[in-house]
């Protein structure tokens, strides 16, 4: 049922890339999205392919930088880490993702009292 | 910034980021599906689903490019690359779109330098000259002039001023080393011009204050034009002596070329005050200042008003009613209608802009017709609207990029072309293209893309999916809105060349009024008129001149086919000197008396001109230096002067300042001649004076009655001229009547630029009328060949070819009434605004305005005549079986 997929914000996407190489440290583009399906129980990723319009953005913001590498099973792939701009703009992004949520979260909150 | 710059190089490195894309799409292929195979999925199955798992790649290299690019710039290539190939397929409209909008654009630029040049800039190579401020004194008897004590009054008073110039002027004999002296032009100056200006010289040194103080070694500082004509550009003439009126004086510099101030004179020379000085008399020419910061014209105005107040209560007698005028270059050099004039022929070449953009607008519409369908198909597929009016904008600019480059080069043709056609020794004007000019050529290039594209672009925003497929199918006739889109674009056409047409139409009445005005003279095609000067070192006196004179009238009378002969100071038309003269027994009715022209003329002048004497009697050859002086009036003077008495018999004399003039009997009238009266419209009061009581003589008019056609002498008297002494130069030798045609030179300063103004208007008219009627036509042919089964139909169910004809004309004709009367009725306020420039015209001239639409419709009925003859040659057979 794709339709029940979130509608994800581009930047949300982008908060999850950085999160998930924040957290596992240099992984390559399946290794991100497969890691991101298992956290959001596949809600988030249509397809897999989605993920590297994503990567290639925050690797043009040098959030991210790549390397062409070798898997654990001696596979040839391209391996992406965190830079330190990439740290500091997941911090910020952090911050106003949970402000975000707080003032929605009251909002629903006190709609919901008058109903 | 950085982030859009490598979109932008990753555009050029497109196949390599595609390959990498492909690369890291296959290896993350091959680890899905070694996952799979791990889990115990057969191996083909495994890779179905790391496929399925992976989504379209086809897509996802999509997102990726136009994540990674600029989506928008790589679009706009396609979209350029399309333009250019849908127009290479279609030349003819190209071709005519690119040099309708070329002319339309390089005109409008045209007139916005010169427009620019004539009210904003000033003189060339002159800093700031916004900041500068040209300062003139307006005497009771309607002279302008300045007095250098009043200058100097103003100069150590006025606190609007950063600095003040004094210029005056003066011809002077130069001579240099061996060679022999020449008449040249000389502006006397106050030693602070050029730094005022804020030019320097380009060789040597500029003025100092010493070269002023009285018993300072004369200096010159040399034109650039003059220093290459006359010194051959030599670098080494800076420090030599040069004799000015015979006295030494050294070249201390020259300026730079392309300089002249304040008009094309040949040296300057500081002002040295002589004992005259002290008399409060005016003499020089001109005063320059340049304001002081935030000061303006209006505040500098008010001071020099008070100052000057001041001297008339200190020195009544010479500064009576003496006020300083005040004017910025524009209103000073160019006249002070110059704004009306300029900024209405902008208007003007933006309606011919207009009138473009119309009929581009409706050649554009009518090409989109042809891609409706496709336009709708992809619409029902799901296409953006944006998209499609892109690709519509794209290619209008593609279009209006060629023509602005081209409107470029019209523009240089056009700026030059004018430059030479209208210059003259009085104007210094600063024509150089510059970036400004440049900045505005892409501004309207850009406005007229965008506004003959918002007609097709608003169609494509109203195609409705089903009703575009159903009514633009082939061979249907199409809706009325487009109709209507069209009609009013042509009637607007119709409207904007109507003003233009009458516009262009009283200012040219104006121009014949003037020319062609009755001068009083009678036959003047058969009188031969020239200019004789006479260089001063070979005539340095009155006698030698006069020597001249009689030797030169005694050969051409000689000459077969000379009738008479005589000399003026000035020919008829032409500005006679304007003296201010008292009657005697008559108290002067103002201050300084009042001001007529006075003239000199020799004998028989009254014989050439067809005027003869209508009491009294002709001037003739007893009238000389020591004979009784005399004098003749004209009617006009005598009816002013002498309403109910005789003139003949009565005194009058010039009031000069220096001494008391003498007095000049009264000996006869003559009829009225025009003389100084710049528009032709009155005579004026005129006093005539015997050529030979004269005491100095600066230039000769020689006037030539011929018997036979004048071309036929003319080569002889040229000859005899020449035999008679090659160093007297013959200038302005023409018929009489020629000389009557327009010279902005002779105009005063309202009308001065008038006869330009005259010449130019109707080339704006014609193309106004000129496109007007290629864009009606265009509509009419495109909606004829529309209709052509619609025609067909027609005929064979019984219409004769007159009726198909009275169809396409109605359609073409009824737009054109309606912007005619609508046109008509906008000029009569517009010519209001031109009022100032006409001569002898209302600015609702009943004539112009009863031939304007005349004009417009023959015009209009010939551009609906071509498509309306293709109409009724339809024949019904074909049409019917096409398809």
């Amino acid at each position: 049922m794709p339709d029940s997929k979130l509608d994800l914000l581009q930047g949300t996407l982008d908060l999850m890339v950085l999160q998930t190489l924040d957290v596992l440290g240099p992984l390559h583009g399946y290794g991100i999205a497969r890691r991101i399906e298992q956290l959001s129980g596949n809600e988030v990723l249509l397809n897999q392919g989605t993920i590297y319009a994503s990567l290639v953005r925050l690797q043009q913001r040098r959030w991210i930088a790549a390397e062409w590498g070798v898997s654990d099973n001696n596979r040839k792939a391209k391996f992406y880490s965190i830079t330190k701009a990439g740290k500091r703009q997941m911090k910020e992004d952090q911050t106003q993702w949970e402000r975000l949520v707080a003032v929605i979260t009251r909002v629903l909150a006190a709609s919901g009292e008058r109903g | 910034m950085r982030q859009v710059w490598i979109r932008f190089l990753s555009l050029f490195k497109k196949r390599d980021l595609d390959r990498e894309f492909d690369d890291e799409a296959d290896s993350h292929i091959a680890l899905v599906t070694e996952d799979y195979v791990q889990g115990g999925m057969p191996l083909v199955e495994a890779q179905r689903m790391a496929r399925v798992r992976f989504g379209s790649i086809e897509s996802s290299k999509d997102a990726h490019r136009d994540s990674r690019g600029l989506p928008w710039l790589e679009g706009l290539f396609y979209d350029l690359r399309f333009a250019l190939r849908r127009l290479r397929h279609d030349r003819a409209f190209a071709l005519t779109a690119i040099v309708t909008l070329a002319l339309a654009i390089g005109l409008n630029v045209t007139v916005f330098a010169v427009m620019n040049t004539m009210l904003f800039r000033g003189f060339p190579l002159v800093q700031r000259n916004d900041r500068l401020v040209y300062i003139q004194e307006q005497y009771p008897s309607g002279t302008g002039n300045i007095t250098y004590l009043d200058f100097e009054d103003w100069r150590a008073q006025a606190h609007s001023f950063e600095g003040m110039a004094f210029v005056g002027e003066k011809n002077i004999s130069l001579s240099y080393g061996e060679g022999r002296s020449l008449d040249a032009s000389a502006f006397t100056v106050s030693t602070n011009v050029f730094g005022l200006l804020r030019v320097k010289p380009t060789l040597g040194r500029d003025f100092v204050p010493a070269d002023e103080a009285s018993g300072a070694a004369p200096v010159v500082i040399l034109n650039h034009r003059f220093w290459e004509s006359q010194f051959g550009g030599r670098q080494d003439v800076v420090g030599t002596f040069v004799l000015v009126n015979k006295a030494p004086a050294t070249v201390i510099g020259v300026m730079p070329e392309g300089f002249d101030f304040p008009t094309q004179f040949d040296v300057w020379m500081p002002y040295m005050r002589g004992p005259e000085v002290n008399q409060r008399i005016p003499e020089a020419f001109l005063a320059v200042g340049r304001l002081r910061d935030g000061a303006n014209l209006q505040e500098a105005r008010a001071e020099l008003e008070t100052i000057n107040h001041r001297l008339e209560a200190a020195y009544p007698a010479t500064n009576r009613g003496v006020v300083p005028s005040l004017a910025t270059y524009s209103q000073s050099f160019i006249g002070p209608d110059a704004p009306v004039i300029y900024g209405s022929l902008w208007v003007a070449a933006w309606f011919v802009l207009l009138i473009a953009c119309a009929n581009l607008a409706n050649l554009t519409v009518a090409r989109t017709v042809g891609r409706w369908r496709d336009f709708s198909i992809r619409i029902a597929l799901g296409a953006g609207r944006g998209r499609m009016m892109r690709q519509i904008f794209v290619e209008s600019l593609t279009l209006t990029s060629v023509a602005a480059v081209l409107g470029w080069w019209i523009t240089k043709w056009g700026v030059r072309t004018w430059a030479v056609e209208t210059a003259s020794i009085y104007q210094i004007l600063d024509y150089t293209l510059d970036s400004g000019t440049l900045a505005y050529l892409v501004a309207i290039s850009l406005a007229s893309a965008i506004l003959f594209s918002l007609a097709p672009m608003g169609r494509v925003l109203q195609i409705g999916v089903n009703s575009a497929l159903k009514s633009e199918a082939p061979g249907v006739t199409p809706g009325v809105r487009g109709k209507r889109l069209a009609a009013v674009l042509v009637a607007g056409q119709m409207a904007l060349a109507i003003v233009l047409l009458s516009g262009a139409g009283v200012l040219v009445r104006s121009l014949m009024n003037i020319v062609s005005a009755d001068t009083g003279v009678g036959d003047p095609e058969h009188v031969l008129v020239g200019l004789l000067s006479f260089p001063s070192e070979k005539f340095p006196s009155l006698a030698a001149t006069l020597g001249y004179v009689d030797r030169f009238e005694a050969t051409v009378r000689a000459i077969p086919g000379i009738v008479d002969e005589s000399v003026a100071s000035n020919i008829p038309v032409n500005f006679g000197t304007q003296r201010a003269f008292e009657i005697e027994g008559r108290p002067n009715p103002r201050e300084g008396g009042e001001a007529v022209q006075f003239l000199r003329v020799g004998p028989d002048y009254f014989r050439v001109v067809e005027a003869p004497a209508i009491s009294g009697r002709d001037f003739n050859d007893g009238d000389r230096t020591a004979t009784l002086p005399v004098a003749i009036v004209n009617q006009s003077f005598a009816a002013r002067y002498w309403p109910r008495e005789q003139p003949l018999g009565k005194r009058l004399r010039y009031i000069d300042r220096k001494k008391p003039a003498e007095w000049l009997t009264v000996v006869g009238v003559v009829p009225n001649i025009m003389q100084g009266d710049a528009t032709r419209r009155q005579f004026k009061p005129l006093v005539y004076l015997p050529f030979r009581q004269a005491s100095t003589v600066l230039g000769v008019n020689f006037l030539l009655r011929t018997g036979v056609p004048p071309g036929q002498v003319a080569q002889a008297v040229r000859a005899e001229i020449q035999k008679l002494d090659p160093d007297v130069v013959l200038k302005k030798f023409t018929t009489l009547k020629a000389s009557f045609g327009f010279d902005p030179n002779r105009m005063d300063r309202g009308h001065s630029e008038m006869g330009k103004y005259a010449a130019v208007a109707p080339i704006f008219a014609v193309m106004a009328l000129l496109l007007a009627a290629v864009g009606l036509y265009a509509v009419i042919a495109h909606s004829v060949s529309q209709r052509t089964k619609e025609i067909g139909v027609r005929i064979a169910i019984g219409a004769a070819a007159e009726d198909i004809r009275r169809m396409v004309l109605r359609d073409g004709m009824w737009p054109v009434a309606i912007g005619m009367i609508l046109g008509l009725a906008a000029s009569l306020g517009v010519n209001r605004i031109l009022q100032s420039q006409l001569v002898g015209v209302p600015p609702d001239d009943p004539i112009t305005m009863a031939c304007a639409p005349v004009v417009l419709i023959l015009v209009a009925l010939l551009a609906c005549q071509i498509p309306a003859r293709r109409a009724m040659r339809v024949d019904p057979v074909m049409t019917l079986r096409h398809d």
